[in-house]
């Protein structure tokens, strides 16, 4: 038996494709006992989402699902029924966290909003993961990443680099899911603080977070550049931080960030002190902030000689920040990440045994771990709602005939 | 109302620049004690960070680091001085948490590395953020978020399509995602401590924190032996899916749509052009194929209209539409306002301050303690006074000295 940071910790998920089941991965991932909640037929949305492997989609091999949902019991329910919401609302009251992604207006037309819940079990922290949040003019806009990633500013502030003409291109949102994940994480670290909070004082609350919020504090320095300078940070300004140059190599690219002196001395010593960098405006600093990329093309005549490796070497060398752009390819077969098991493999009944990214950080006393992969949709039925709720497999066979589970 | 969740614990806060001081502030604004540690010969390098060629005269000035380091108190020890490292103990001996982010090795060499430091405090949580870890063939390697972000294949996956790699969005990504995680981290060993009087030691590097968000592009790889390429706005399913620009100077929308419902209703709101009707774009796969052409058609309609008109009457339509805010248009969001999302602050030297608060809110905890930014070494006399006991000569002593410096 596993004995996690959050063991113990009672878990409801009611959520789906990436935010809601991120925030709750992060708990069941440390030990917290988590009850997935699916409706039944299709179950999470995210099992339609690749990757799938050779690309043929099943609803048990979907990489994103199977990567969101390790360490968490499965069950099926159809909480539009009266006997659905009535086992919700039994696994509610066995709960000490619910964790939801649903927009307001569905939890209220559900008769699952805060207030209700709370009556239900007033240990109960809620929390609930929406682009907007519960309140505001905007709470009811429908969202996605794209849009998350534009309204927070974080997309405004993508530099526009590497393009031909900068006037044509848009705002730049961020990779992959990005945008979901962070409000996960930031749900997670809000929800932590809310079940420290119920130790003490027995009560539930409403953790509620907002996309927009969690993208948008990302943008804290530039933002407040804005509300205390006065200033707007222009979009076309080339490489994000001044230091920091997207430079081309023989074979790809690396990024090399030489911020601060010392820095900046070793990256003049590992090209060899090149002629330009004894220019006296190079010595100061601040000229080197407002020139990055004046910088960059020159750093670029230097690493267009040589291959990303030696790039990476002779960094390592002069104790120069920098490292290739690299792809998952060189990322899943890097040495440093093999020396700290990162990547960890697991068997799933359907799926096989695949390589999954594991802990995002080494506890020592209580270790990340995955005791049980992904569940197959329903997987956990008898065991929750027998084995915890006390209903007999007569009930579950006709509460499977009614639609309920 | 309730206290603050954190409320009684206390940080000692070796962290600077980025990752560590944003971990911190948010430990601060639940309601911990954050001892933020600093000398007069190094302090917090974000203090002399200028700004679009002001030079700062003080070290009270910078926006880089309010925007950082508020809901913090703040002292000025010089460690290279044993006296100054007896006192650090002294204040472990009374905290609950220690945090640090420097390169390799420098804990351990001022004699509090975790083993020294649970000698002090037997229970003490020690957290430690790094760019690689703190084991591994990578270990002592200087590190900056976007060198790292290039490590984990972050860069190759950001960018338009058929661009060079790009850098994901504003000012230090990895730092603040490995920061989320690592509060994360922290808030979960303090719920263990708090059941089995147990501490532990968090290794956090922001490499294996940011991967966590890369699931679907690694497990492509580690499936189908894929790597992803750069997508600019698009997205693997819906279309359309993109960044339109509007009327004015770089001013853009940002619109999604998931379904046949989606764009029946879109045709409408945008007025049933002809081109809507043509054959490629009348189902949801080929609008897929055909989105570079319908990107295009698209953007000749939002063109005509201001980003925030085009957001609400699609969204009065039911669709994801969301303008591409800037940092002015951030600033004076009309959502955030009504959330109270930005707080403010009076300092003694850079007047009213307006930053990005938490992005998530309790229900039931009064707001959160944000007081404003620490000016250096503000708070001496209260750290070594009153919670130590030292006396005003002895305090006086150790100034002079340079101790306390």
């Amino acid at each position: 038996m596993n004995v996690g940071a959050l063991s113990g910790l009672k878990v409801v998920e009611y959520s789906q494709f990436i935010s809601g089941p991120y925030c709750a991965k992060l708990l069941a991932d440390l030990g917290a006992e988590v009850v997935k909640v699916e409706k039944p037929g299709f179950g999470d949305k995210a099992r339609s989402f690749g990757p799938f492997p050779r690309d043929i989609p099943h609803p048990e091999k979907s990489g994103l699902f199977l990567y969101l949902n390790t360490n968490k019991l499965g069950v099926t329910l159809n909480v539009e029924s009266a006997t659905g919401m009535k086992v919700f609302k039994e696994l509610v009251k066995w709960a000490d966290v619910l964790v939801e992604n649903n927009s307001p207006r569905e939890m209220k037309r559900l008769g699952l909003d805060y207030e209700s819940l709370h009556k239900v079990n007033p240990r109960l922290v809620v929390t609930s993961i929406t682009p907007f949040g519960q309140t505001g003019p905007y709470r009811d806009n429908k969202a996605c990443d794209l849009i998350g990633f534009h309204v927070s500013g974080m997309a405004y502030l993508n530099p526009v680099d590497g393009v031909e003409d900068i006037e044509q291109q848009p705002p730049l949102k961020g990779a992959a899911h990005a945008g979901d994940f962070m409000a996960g994480l930031s749900g997670a670290v809000g929800t932590m603080s809310a079940v420290i909070a119920q130790q003490t004082t027995g009560l539930g609350q409403h953790v509620d977070l907002s996309e927009q919020e969690a993208l948008a504090s990302i943008t804290r320095y530039e933002v407040g550049i804005f509300t205390h300078e006065g200033l707007p940070w222009e979009r076309q300004r080339g490489g994000r931080g001044p230091e920091t140059s997207i430079v081309p190599c023989q074979d790809g690219y690396a990024v090399i960030n030489a911020t601060g002196e010392g820095f900046w001395t070793n990256l003049v010593k590992m090209m060899g002190n090149p002629d330009w960098t004894k220019n006296e405006l190079f010595q100061d600093p601040f000229y080197r902030r407002q020139n990055s990329d004046a910088i960059r093309l020159m750093v670029g005549e230097w690493s267009k000689e040589r291959t990303t490796e030696e790039v990476k070497y002779a960094a390592q060398a002069n104790r120069v920040p920098a490292m290739p752009v690299y792809t998952a390819k060189e990322a899943v077969n890097s040495e440093q990440l093999a020396a700290r098991e990162f990547f960890v493999e697991i068997n799933h009944k359907e799926a096989g045994r695949i390589k999954y990214p594991g802990a995002p950080y080494k506890l020592s006393g209580t270790p990340w771990s995955v005791h049980c992969s992904a569940p197959l949709l329903g997987e956990h039925n008898e065991g929750v709602y027998c084995g915890m709720l006390g209903y007999t497999r007569q009930d579950l066979t006709k509460m499977r005939g009614l639609g309920v589970i | 109302m309730q206290k603050l969740p954190l409320d009684g614990a206390r940080v000692v806060d070796f962290t600077a620049i980025w990752h560590g001081p944003h971990l911190s502030q948010w430990l601060g604004v639940m309601g911990a004690e954050i001892i933020k540690i600093e000398s007069s010969l190094h302090p917090d390098i974000t203090r002399s960070r200028f700004v679009f060629g002001k030079e700062r005269a003080g070290l009270n000035l910078s926006v880089d680091f309010a925007a950082l380091n508020y809901g913090k108190k703040d002292v000025t020890l010089n460690m290279a001085q044993p006296k100054a490292r007896e006192l650090a103990r002294e204040i472990v001996k009374i905290s609950d948490i220690v945090a640090d982010n420097f390169g390799g090795g420098v804990m351990e060499r001022w004699g509090l590395g975790y083993p020294d430091l649970k000698k002090l405090k037997p229970d003490i949580i020690v957290y430690s953020g790094s760019g690689y870890g703190r084991t591994g063939p990578y270990k002592d390697l200087p590190a900056f978020a976007s060198v790292v972000e290039a490590f984990t294949g972050l860069h190759s996956i950001t960018g338009h399509v058929g661009g060079e790699p790009a850098q994901m969005a504003s000012h230090a990504w990895d730092d603040l995602v490995a920061a989320q995680h690592g509060v994360f981290a922290i808030l979960a060993a303090l719920y263990h401590r708090s059941k089995t009087g147990e501490g532990q030691y968090i290794d956090l590097s922001m490499s294996e924190a940011g991967a966590a968000f890369l699931a679907e592009p690694i497990m492509d790889y580690t499936m189908n032996g894929r790597v992803a390429g750069r997508v600019g706005n698009r997205d693997n399913i819906m279309a359309p899916h993109g960044c339109y620009r509007c009327r004015g100077q770089d001013k853009w929308v940002a619109i999604a749509v998931s379904n046949e419902e989606e764009w029946i209703a879109f045709c409408k709101a945008i007025g049933n052009p002809e081109w809507t009707k043509e054959e490629r774009f009348g189902n949801e796969l080929s609008r897929w194929k055909n989105q570079e052409k319908l990107d295009k058609l698209i953007g000749e309609w939002t063109i005509n209209y201001d980003h925030y008109e085009v957001m609400e009457r699609l969204q009065k339509a039911g669709i994801m539409a969301g303008a591409s805010l800037d940092m002015e248009e951030l600033a004076h969001d009309p959502h955030l306002k009504e959330r109270d999302f930005f707080v403010e602050m009076e300092h003694p030297e850079m007047g009213r301050l307006s930053l990005p608060g938490l992005p998530w809110r309790l229900s039931n905890t009064p707001k959160g303690n944000y007081q404003c930014p620490p000016l250096l070494g503000e708070h001496n006399d209260y750290v070594f006074g009153e919670l130590l006991g030292l006396s005003k000569e002895e305090v006086r002593q150790l100034k002079e000295e340079k101790v306390i410096y």
